[in-house]
């Protein structure tokens, strides 16, 4: 150390070293003052001061020596003495590290993950002062592109709390030009966009500027996916052209993988509004975000806006009464709110792990503790301090988290291998921050902080229960019984009661959450989703302009599939049951005038004719469409049931005119017919009522396709792209999967969470079940004397068993009661999470408890068996 | 059993010398002590400035600096409650060396 300090005092002076030097120094200062006042002549009073004071050098020396000793030097000590003493046992070391590895492996791989996709998903410099500017009608319409051209820029000249606001837009365009036609998603952005987001390209440039504004704009710059997929991440790509919708564009940048904003666009053009575009005030299609000011918060800009909006609201009373404006930290916006709840409670089971892992490193700690008293009593009567026992002993505890947290990296990187791997990229590339995910440095910091958690919280009760060692007793010649006092025995029994309880509500939460899961991926079945092959198609509207050419189209392609050998049926529509695709829209009844202030709404669902018998939709009343409902007649609905019950209670609504949409010029539908229900969403329950419209007459501008076959849907996938490339082959094809993996897709969050949440339970369990043979088989090692005694004495061997066993039955009915309790707790959360959850299950309620009850009896049967076979002469020999 | 040693007896003027005294600097220690003492103990500043900083860091005594009476800088030591429960227990520990070595005294 002294060695260190001199090499370390060539470069600087530590502040502690030049703190005792003013420390010395004005000590000899103070003696020359004195002697001063005492006649001295300076050199003399000075020469005394240095004489009395002695070698200076060697006192400060003494001092920092002094100062390092209770530090580093003593820290040094204990991690010295913990690793012969952790090196003497390697069976409990062994197990220690290992569930400790396990736990901290968990957490480990958890937070990566959770901080890429949910914490930290942009590497946005102050991401947090970043915000989304919505404007919200009087109801609140799902997603974020709600702002008008010309209030964005009213609030771009009035608002005064943001460095900037930026504007865009997203829409999918036909990539042509080589290979096959596929769809690119596109985000159309101001220039200001970047600066915004603070982003710097790693290729080339982003835009300045100059580029937007109409017919300046023919610039692109791509996300690091789209470069490494389309150009294999050229670096020369820059200058090379991109062929979008019949455009070219010349790729001037590429954005850092760290920047996938919004998360599914995969190409940056230049948004150049035309003058019409920037006076619209009713047109809300744009996001808008901004950066605030250094020092202005969330709610002043709110309050900023609101005037604003007010403003906006007396001058263009028209398109603006009745909008406010709602601000949102970008990042709530990104992940929705399902994914961040997802992972705050896999999050929280895995701590919960973690705590159940510390237990059980607790109790072998106590079981240790018993055999380490002599050791203990020792260093005790040697004169060590307390204090000094403790610590030593924690940094036991701590050295072994801290090894367990390096295997648990490990165990964390395996993790996070097989999560990336496992996930499809067509879901991965719409996850923001999903690429992102790495063992990094906060990950490191976050397994070290809760390894030091872990190590205190596991070794603190122990370290507290070995101070209480009987020093004379424990010193005695030739005393070598190792029983343990009845305060450690109740301690160890609190924390197998923790396990237990620990494990219970965990289990039954994976239960509750895996039991929803199955059921709605199953919701399905019926339309056995295996066999249908789903895919979608965007018409571009400058091909086809009109219903017509869009219906042509449609007709030619469903003729085309059709007759593809192996194909049962062909249909379009819009959303496929269980999709998410729906789209609700006002509508308005012939001659019922709609009370102001209320609201009609429906589903809109364009399908073609046979849709019904392909989704098992019955008919309740009047007709389905038919190939002679045609662009040039009447104009035809089918309505569902629920639609009826909702605005034609007890009538018959076949006759009636239904018009969808504000649009007072839009056309109006006759009501041919009733048809049963069908569930388009997986997490809304309610049922909404439905209108289908014929695809055939009111075309809509893009269609899912879903191809019934009799065997395997993804073998027809390529006769399917052949089949429809005869009629446009610049028409791309996207999501081509089979309607079970497009649900499985959708599905995919939920089943991660279910699937670590039954690791957590799986891993629970497992400790509690060794937490709880850990307990008994110590209580049997300890009484052996006394059994021995109670089968001299004439007890049986199965008194014997059932007096080891009501011990367990004890503990287990212990657990389980705080366990349930618990339990309850979690299941409401989980019951909030997926419809179909009842929170009091009462079958997985039972079953679990009744699972975890024999687990814990088991786990105990092998040392109550030991304990009826003890054999009495030699348990009493022994002592 | 009196547990005593030189150094014992050193951290007992101190902290004796601060719970009399209040806040001090080492030079007033070292003043107070051969004083109190009638010139007869004199404590060493190679001893005295270590033994400051270990019983910093064990938290029986707290720093500060400070501007003595002559505007100059000094490192100033006070009594903490810890400090205040260790010099009761050192004054006690003393008393049992004193009268143990006395009684081998009378003894011998």
């Amino acid at each position: 150390m002294a060695m260190f300090r001199r090499v370390a005092n060539l470069f600087r002076l530590s502040k502690v070293d030049r703190e005792i030097d003013a420390e010395l120094q004005a000590h000899i200062d103070l003696r020359v003052e004195d002697n001063l006042a005492r006649g001295m002549s300076p050199a003399e009073a000075r020469r005394d001061a240095l004489v009395r004071f002695g070698n200076p050098t060697s006192t400060r020396e003494s001092v920092a020596a002094a100062d390092a000793t209770l530090g580093l030097d003593r820290i040094w000590f204990d991690i010295r003495y913990a690793c012969r003493q952790l090196l003497k046992s390697p069976g409990f070391t062994i197990t220690a590290v290992l569930t400790l590895a396990l736990g901290i492996g968990a957490n480990t791989a958890i937070f990566s993950s959770m901080d890429a996709v949910v914490l930290r998903p942009l590497a946005v410099p102050q991401l947090d002062r970043v915000v989304t500017v919505a404007e919200k009608g009087q109801r609140e319409i799902a997603g974020y592109l709600q702002v008008a051209l010309a209030d964005y820029e009213d609030w771009n000249r009035q608002s005064r709390s943001f460095e900037q606001l930026a504007v865009l837009t997203s829409s999918d365009m036909s990539l042509t030009g080589s290979g096959d036609a596929s769809h690119v998603r596109v985000a159309h952005n101001s220039a200001n966009f970047f600066t915004v987001l603070r982003v710097q390209p790693i290729v080339g440039r982003v835009f300045d500027g100059s580029e937007c504004q109409p017919g300046r704009d023919g610039e692109a710059v791509l996300n690091y996916g789209f470069w490494q997929r389309r150009f294999a991440s050229d670096p020369g790509v820059l200058g090379r052209k991109l062929e979008l919708d019949q455009r070219q564009y010349t790729v001037i940048g590429v954005l850092p993988k760290s920047m996938q904003y919004p998360s599914e666009a995969e190409v940056y053009l230049p948004f150049a509004p035309t003058p019409q575009q920037l006076a619209d005030r009713s047109a809300h299609d744009y996001l808008v975000i901004g950066r605030l000011r250094d020092g202005i918060t969330l709610k002043q800009t709110q309050a900023e806006m609101r005037t604003i909006a007010d403003r906006l609201a007396q001058a263009y009373p028209v398109t603006n009464l009745g909008w406010s404006i709602k601000i949102e930290p970008l990042l709530d916006g990104i992940n929705g709110d399902l994914t961040p709840l997802y992972y705050r409670l896999i999050m929280g089971a895995t701590l919960f792990v973690l705590l159940v892992v510390c237990a059980n490193v607790a109790n072998l700690q106590f079981a240790r503790g018993i055999q380490r008293r002599p050791e203990i009593a020792m260093r005790t009567a040697l004169g060590a301090s307390r204090m000094q026992i403790v610590r030593q002993l924690l940094t036991e505890n701590i050295l072994l988290a801290l090894v367990g947290a390096a295997g648990g990296l490990g165990l964390g990187a395996v993790y996070l291998h097989f999560t990336l791997i496992s996930m499809p990229d067509r879901v991965a590339r719409y996850m923001a921050g999903w690429s992102n995910i790495s063992l990094n440095f906060r990950v490191v910091a976050f397994s070290v902080v809760i390894a030091l958690a872990a190590g205190v919280i596991s070794g603190f009760a122990p370290a507290l229960e070995a101070l209480r060692v009987n020093l004379a007793d424990q010193l005695k010649a030739g005393s070598r019984s190792v029983t343990g006092s009845g305060r450690s025995r109740r301690l160890r029994s609190i924390f197998a009661v923790a396990q237990i309880s620990l494990a219970v509500a965990l289990v039954i939460g994976a239960a509750l959450m895996a039991k929803g899961m199955w059921g709605m991926l199953h919701l399905a079945d019926v339309y056995e989703p295996n066999k249908t092959l789903t895919f979608s198609v965007t018409l571009p509207v400058a091909r086809y302009d009109t219903a017509r050419k869009q219906a042509a189209w449609y007709a030619a392609s469903l003729e085309k599939l059709r007759a593809l050998p192996g194909v049962k049926q062909a249909e379009i529509t819009t959303a496929l049951p269980y999709s998410d695709r729906g789209w609700m829209q006002d509508c308005d009844l012939e001659n019922r005038p709609v009370m102001p202030g209320k609201f009609q709404t429906a589903l809109r669902l364009p399908v073609s004719e046979g849709y019904f018998s392909a989704m098992h939709i019955p008919l309740a009343a009047g007709r389905i469409f038919s190939k002679s409902d045609s662009i040039d007649s009447q104009l035809v609905a089918v309505v569902s049931s629920k639609f009826v019950a909702q605005y034609f209670p007890d009538q018959n609504p076949l006759g009636h005119r239904v018009r969808m949409g504000h649009d007072a010029q839009g056309p109006w539908l006759t009501i041919v017919g009733v048809v049963g229900e069908a569930n388009y969403s997986f997490w809304d329950p309610t049922q909404h009522p439905v209108v289908y419209m014929y695809a055939a007459q009111m075309p809509p501008p893009g269609a899912m396709f879903a191809v019934v076959t009799d065997g395997d849907a993804l073998s027809l996938a390529a006769p399917a792209r052949k089949a429809l490339a005869t009629i446009d082959p610049a028409l791309p094809l996207d999501a081509v999967l089979t309607y079970q993996q497009m649900l499985h897709d959708d599905l995919l969050g939920l089943i991660y969470a279910a699937v670590m949440l039954g690791v957590d339970a799986l891993i629970a369990l497992l400790l509690a079940a060794i937490g709880i043979f850990g307990v008994m088989a110590n209580l049997v090692g300890e009484q052996t004397r006394e059994i021995g005694v109670r089968l001299a004495m004439g007890a049986r061997r199965e008194d014997v068993l059932g007096l080891i066993l009501r011990r367990a039955s004890w503990l287990t009915a212990a657990g389980l009661g705080c366990g349930l309790l618990l339990a309850f707790a979690l299941a409401h959360m989980v019951a909030n999470l997926l419809r179909g959850v009842r929170p009091d299950d009462p079958v997985v309620f039972t079953g679990i408890t009744a699972l975890i009850a024999i687990i814990a009896l088991a786990s105990s049967w092998i040392p109550a068996r030991r304990a009826s076979r003890v054999d009495p002469m030699l348990a009493l020999r022994s002592e | 059993m009196a547990k005593n040693d030189l150094q014992g007896t050193l951290d007992l003027l101190v902290l004796k010398t601060l719970a009399h005294n209040g806040a001090l600097h080492g030079y007033g220690i070292v003043l107070h002590i051969q004083d109190a003492s009638g010139e007869l103990l004199r404590v060493e500043e190679g001893s005295l400035y270590p033994a400051l900083h270990r019983m910093e860091q064990s938290g029986w005594i707290a720093s500060e600096w400070a501007l003595t009476e002559t505007n100059r800088r000094a490192k100033y030591y006070k009594l903490t409650a810890q400090g205040r429960r260790q010099l009761q227990q050192a004054e006690e520990s003393f008393d049992q060396l004193v009268k143990g070595v006395r009684a081998v005294l009378r003894y011998a």
